[in-house]
C-alpha cells in the first residue's frame, strides 16, 4: 500500500555561503498527488527539487520520499523516483532507443523488460518511428518527450517535472501535458512540477507559490483563484490618478504598470459597460475577464502597491 | 551484483562509441608511428653502431605505452565530457552509488587503450618490428599498463570542471607523464634530476614493466618493483578518484550550471 505522503519536508534549507536559496521549507504531498511549485527563476524551485532527489543534499531540515529519508537512503530514494531536468539530460549523439536502453539498464532493468516498457512509453509518446533515429534529429518537443521518457521508465512512484515545457511551443507544450496525464491516469504516479508557465499548473491538485526560498501561497488552484476575485478589471487610462480614485474606493488598491491599471473585482454583479461610460475619458480602454494563476500569483505573490512585474 | 547492469551500461556506451568512431581508432595509430618510425628513425640515426639498430626496439615498449596513455587518459576524461553536456546528470540520478559511475567509466578506459596497444601490437608484427611472441607477452604488462594510466585518468577527471582546460592537462599531464617515464630513453642516462622526477611517475613503472618483454629494451626496475608500484598506485588512485567523484561538491556545480543558464 501506497504511504500516505510520498512526499514530506520538514525545515528544509539550503545555503550557497551567504545566499538562502531555499528557507525552511515544509512540505506535505499525498500519494497520487499532482503537485505544482511555482515561482519566477531563481526562487528555489529547482534547489527544492535537487534537495528531494538526493542530487543536493539540505544546508539543514529533513525531507522523506514514500516515508524513506532522502538523507539517510539515497540510492533507494533514486530508484523511488524519476526526475526530469530543466534541459535535457540524453545524449543527442546516440538514438532514440539507445538513450533509452542506457537508461534502462541504468535503473537494472533486463533488456526484455526495457523493451517492453520503451516500446509502451514510446506508444504513448507517438514516436514508434523515431526510435532508431539519432535524438538530434528530433525536434524540440519530441525529444523533450523521450526525456520524460527515459524518468518514466522504470515506473518511479514519484515524478518530479523541473520546468518540462521551458523553451517549447504551445503544440509541443500541449502534448506534453497531454503524455503526463495519460501517464498518471496509467500509472498512479505522484508528479511534482515546477514551472514558471503558472496556467500550466492550474490541473494539479495543489499549488505552491515560492519566493526568494520561502513559501509564500497555495492552495488548489480552482480555490485560490475563486479566492482572488470574481473578475479582473484591466484599463489603459488616459488620466491614471483620475481612473484610480474612482475606483480604488470600490475595489481596492490596484496594480500600477505605467498607464495600466489591473483591478480585482469581487463582486459578480458589477456592469462594466456601465462603469466605462462613468470613466468617459479617464479610459481609453477597459476589459474585464475570468481571473488565472497568473493573476493569483501577481496579487498574491507581488504585492500590488509595488505592481513590480519581472 | 546488483549495479553489474549499470555498470555495464555505461563502460558498453564507452565503447559503443569508440568503436562506432572507426575513423578516430585508426588515426589513433597515426601518433604512435609517427613516433616509432620518424623520431625513432631520427634519433636512431645519431646514435652509433650496434645502439643505431637496436634503438627502435627500444622505443616499442614506450610506444606501446604512449599509446595505452593517451588511449586510456582521453578515454577517462569522458567523465568530464559528459558532465560538461549534462548526460552525468542522467547517471547521477540512477540508483547506484557514485562511484560505480567512476568505476565504469574507467574499466572502458582500459578496454579502449588494449583495444588500441592491440591494433599497435599487429602493426608492429606485419611491419617486423617485434614477433608475435614478444607481441602476446607485452598484452600482460599493458594490461597493468592501462588500469595504471586509466586510474591516472580517473584522478584528472574527478578534479577538472570542464573540458577547458584540455590544453592544461595535455600539456601538464599528459606530455610530462610520457617524456619523464623512460619510454625514450634509458633511465639511468637521465641527469639525476630528473631520474627522481621519473621515479615518481607511475607511468614509468608501465613502461619498464613492458621492456622486460622486449629484448632490444634495458629496463632500469625490477618486475616485483614495477608490479608492485603500477598495483599500488592504480587501487589507490582509483580509490581517491571515486571518493573524489562522490562528493557532493564535485558534481553539485553541475545542476547549479544548468539551473543558473536559464535565470
Amino acid at each position: 500500500m501506497a504511504p500516505k505522503f510520498a512526499i514530506r519536508a520538514n525545515g528544509l534549507t539550503k545555503r550557497y555561503g551567504q545566499a538562502v536559496a531555499v528557507n525552511n521549507l515544509d512540505l506535505n504531498i499525498q500519494s497520487g498527488q499532482f503537485y505544482g511549485l511555482l515561482g519566477p527563476n531563481g526562487a528555489g524551485k529547482s534547489t527544492t527539487i535537487h534537495m528531494l532527489t538526493t542530487m543536493t543534499s539540505p544546508t539543514s531540515g529533513e525531507a522523506f520520499i514514500a516515508e524513506k529519508s532522502v538523507l539517510k537512503h539515497p540510492v533507494a530514494i533514486r530508484a523511488t523516483v524519476g526526475l526530469v531536468f530543466q534541459d535535457s539530460a540524453l545524449d543527442r549523439m546516440m538514438t532514440v532507443d539507445e538513450n533509452l536502453q542506457f537508461a534502462a539498464a541504468l535503473y537494472n532493468l533486463k533488456p526484455a523488460q526495457a523493451n517492453e516498457r520503451i516500446d509502451e512509453l514510446l506508444a504513448i509518446f507517438g514516436l514508434q518511428k523515431k526510435r532508431h533515429m539519432k535524438l538530434a534529429a528530433l525536434s524540440g518537443g519530441q525529444r523533450r518527450a523521450v526525456d520524460i521518457a527515459r524518468g518514466v521508465l522504470h515506473k518511479p512512484r514519484v515524478l518530479f517535472l523541473d520546468e518540462p515545457t521551458i523553451g517549447l511551443d504551445l503544440p509541443n507544450r500541449r502534448a506534453i501535458w497531454r503524455f503526463v496525464e495519460q501517464l498518471r491516469k496509467e500509472e498512479g504516479m505522484t508528479v511534482f512540477l515546477t514551472t514558471h508557465y503558472l496556467e500550466e499548473a492550474v490541473s494539479c491538485d495543489r499549488v505552491d507559490f515560492i519566493q526568494k526560498g520561502e513559501l509564500q501561497y497555495g492552495g488548489a488552484p480552482s480555490a485560490l483563484i475563486r479566492d482572488l476575485a470574481a473578475y479582473i478589471l484591466e484599463i489603459d487610462c488616459a488620466d491614471t490618478e483620475a481612473v484610480n480614485r474612482a475606483l480604488s474606493p470600490q475595489f481596492g488598491q490596484p496594480i500600477w504598470e505605467d498607464e495600466h491599471l489591473t483591478y480585482r473585482v469581487k463582486d459578480k454583479n458589477v456592469d462594466f459597460t456601465q462603469l466605462q461610460q462613468s470613466l468617459g475619458d479617464a479610459v481609453i480602454s477597459l476589459q474585464w475577464r475570468k481571473p488565472n494563476l497568473n493573476d493569483v500569483y501577481l496579487w498574491t505573490v507581488c504585492p500590488p502597491e509595488t505592481g513590480v512585474v519581472t | 551484483m546488483k549495479n553489474w547492469l549499470a555498470v555495464k551500461a555505461v563502460a558498453g556506451r564507452e565503447l559503443s562509441k569508440v568503436f562506432r568512431q572507426r575513423g578516430r581508432l585508426v588515426s589513433s595509430m597515426v601518433r604512435p608511428l609517427i613516433w616509432l618510425l620518424v623520431i625513432g628513425s631520427g634519433v636512431g640515426s645519431m646514435l652509433q653502431g650496434s645502439q643505431q639498430e637496436g634503438y627502435l626496439g627500444f622505443l616499442v615498449p614506450g610506444i606501446v605505452a604512449m599509446t595505452l596513455l593517451f588511449a586510456a587518459l582521453l578515454s577517462a576524461l569522458t567523465l568530464v565530457y559528459d558532465k560538461e553536456f549534462g548526460v552525468m546528470r542522467m547517471m547521477m540520478i540512477a540508483p547506484i552509488e557514485h562511484y560505480w559511475i567512476v568505476i565504469a567509466k574507467l574499466i572502458a578506459a582500459t578496454i579502449t587503450a588494449m583495444v588500441q596497444a592491440l591494433m599497435l601490437l599487429v602493426i608492429l608484427v606485419l611491419i617486423g618490428l617485434i614477433d608475435w611472441n614478444i607481441a602476446l607477452l607485452l598484452l600482460i604488462p599493458a594490461f597493468a599498463t592501462a588500469i595504471c594510466c586509466a586510474a591516472i585518468g580517473g584522478l584528472i577527471a574527478a578534479w577538472s570542471k570542464t573540458l577547458d582546460n584540455f590544453a592544461v592537462i595535455m600539456n601538464f599531464f599528459i606530455f610530462p607523464l610520457f617524456f619523464l617515464s623512460g619510454a625514450l630513453y634509458p633511465v639511468s642516462q637521465l641527469p639525476e634530476l630528473l631520474k627522481y622526477v621519473v621515479l615518481i611517475n607511475p607511468f614509468s613503472y608501465g613502461v619498464d614493466l613492458m621492456k622486460h618483454a622486449v629484448p632490444a629494451a634495458t629496463s632500469d626496475f625490477s618486475i616485483m618493483t614495477d608490479v608492485a608500484v603500477l598495483t599500488g598506485f592504480s587501487m589507490v588512485a582509483i580509490v581517491v578518484a571515486c571518493w573524489r567523484f562522490s562528493r557532493e561538491s564535485v558534481h553539485e556545480p553541475l545542476f547549479h550550471r544548468v539551473t543558473a543558464k536559464k535565470s
